[in-house]
């Protein structure tokens, strides 16, 4: 104890090394060390239960307190529904006719189905800065670094680290990561990113100059990305700019997904990526790899 | 005895903070529990604990929620550093010492946050963050301190009692 008050200086140093030191070797890692895990052993469980809990509270609360407004929305999501059945049939039919042209132009479907698990968000960062968030998942359940994260409707982000009974997620509004992205409608390339700036908004850089995107256009993953697959909606554009550092255009994105009042997200459990390495040897017929690079 | 309460502390604290807190929040932003706990220990018993207690403050919300670890243990150690250093001399039984203790350590862990990670990405407007984010968790903090440190002097009294014969001070 003596030699501690003694060189309260150099330890005090030597920490701040160690901190140093601690970042340098766990800035790219994909999992967690036991030490870590061991900690999640522990708190996890309990997370669990209290977001349970008190999202149940709240629920229950909500009932009570929006009792008459209920009867109101039952009324128009019946409406709703009448009108969604009426468009599932006619999507079924555009299904079958889209397969039945692929048949005929043999390519595979491009945007094909994701095996996706559900998972339960069970923490928020306690900061004020960031969105990240952890997940009941880990790599038990087959989960790895680097698998992409949806709700309903949208991208929400990817798996940054994964423990053995939880999993660290970045969301898209961030700003820790760039999504290559396009437009559904013109196919303009650009690359979104969270914007700190703009709390709960992203922004779509280094979009041509010379590209026809308007408000209100939709913005999906491109094919171009090494982490993330084709086809998945991230937002629509709310307001276009040019950038005058770089001669492109900005525009800024608002999220398909409710960042704020999420509580339950998909992952989609093989990686992009490797099945793209995987799979374009397996195919014999020249046109699909083609059709994978192009 | 000390290390283990304090420590478990710092857990609870962990949990209430990533799950209840969220129900809280006004205006988005949650106070920050951990901070005032490392301040508070640092005040009320020196420099050492601060930092060993904001080493270990640190480190749980890292491993949980951070990019990589290291970053909040370094912030949450200098801040209970600097706080042990030069502000445990005040009156320990005030009321008011301890909420401007934690006003002002909040300014300095988020600036130095700022400074760390947001200024590195490419935000240059400190005056937009100073107002949304830092401003109002400082006033927020500031008001969870008042409570929070009234259960921490508590408890500091009771194993100051317990074990006043026993314990080896350094």
């Amino acid at each position: 104890m003596e030699f501690i008050s003694k060189h309260k200086k150099w330890i005090f140093t030597l920490l701040i090394l160690c901190c140093a030191a601690i970042a340098g070797l766990t800035l790219n890692r994909a999992k967690f060390s036991v030490l870590e895990n061991a900690f999640g052993f522990v708190i996890v469980p309990i997370q669990n239960f209290n977001t349970s809990v008190s999202g149940w509270l709240k629920s229950k609360i909500n009932i009570i307190t929006n009792l008459n407004d209920i009867e109101n929305e039952n009324i128009a999501l019946k409406a709703e529904l009448e009108n969604k059945t009426e468009l599932e049939n006619k999507v079924k039919l555009l299904e079958r006719e889209n397969e039945k042209l692929n048949e005929l132009l043999e390519t595979d479907s491009k945007y094909g189905n994701y095996p996706t698990i559900s998972a339960k968000i069970i923490a928020k960062d306690p900061g004020n800065w960031y969105d990240n968030f952890t997940i009941d998942k880990g790599s038990k359940d087959g989960l790895e670094k680097n698998m992409v994260v949806l709700a309903a409707g949208g991208l929400v982000g990817r798996i940054k680290e994964c423990g053995l009974f939880y999993s660290k997620v970045v969301s898209l509004i961030d700003d820790s990561d760039s999504v290559s992205s396009k437009s559904l409608r013109t196919d303009d390339i650009g690359f979104v990113r969270g914007d700190l700036s703009q709390k709960n908004l992203c922004r779509m850089d280094y979009i041509d100059n010379d590209a026809e995107i308007i408000e209100g256009d939709e913005i999906i993953t491109s094919h171009l990305s090494e982490i993330y697959p084709p086809g998945i909606t991230i937002g629509y554009v709310k307001e276009i700019k040019p950038d005058t550092n770089t001669l492109t255009k900005v525009a800024i994105i608002e999220p398909t997904v409710d960042f704020k009042h999420l509580e339950n997200v998909l992952v989609i459990t093989h990686s992009y990526e490797k099945t793209n390495i995987s799979t374009v040897p397996e195919d014999e017929t020249s046109e699909s790899t083609a059709d994978s690079e192009g | 005895m000390r290390w283990f309460i304090t420590a478990l502390i710092l857990i609870i604290n962990l949990i209430l903070q990533s799950t209840l807190f969220e129900y809280i929040a006004i205006i988005g932003i949650k106070p920050n529990t951990a901070l005032i706990i490392v301040v508070c220990t640092a005040f009320m018993r020196g420099e050492n604990e601060g930092v060993i207690t904001g080493a270990f403050a640190g480190f749980l919300q890292d491993s949980f929620f951070g990019m990589f670890i290291g970053l909040h243990m370094f912030l949450y150690m200098v801040t209970g550093y600097l706080c042990g250093k030069f502000l445990s001399g005040f009156y320990k039984e005030s009321i008011i010492i301890p909420v401007l203790i934690t006003l002002i350590s909040t300014f300095c862990y988020e600036f130095l946050f700022y400074i760390f990670s947001i200024l590195l990405r490419g935000y240059t407007n400190f005056p937009y963050f100073l107002s949304t984010i830092i401003l109002p968790e400082m006033v927020y903090s500031a008001i969870f301190s008042l409570l929070l440190y009234r259960l921490l002097y508590k408890i500091n009294m009771w194993l100051e009692e317990k074990y006043k014969y026993r314990r080896k001070v350094f």
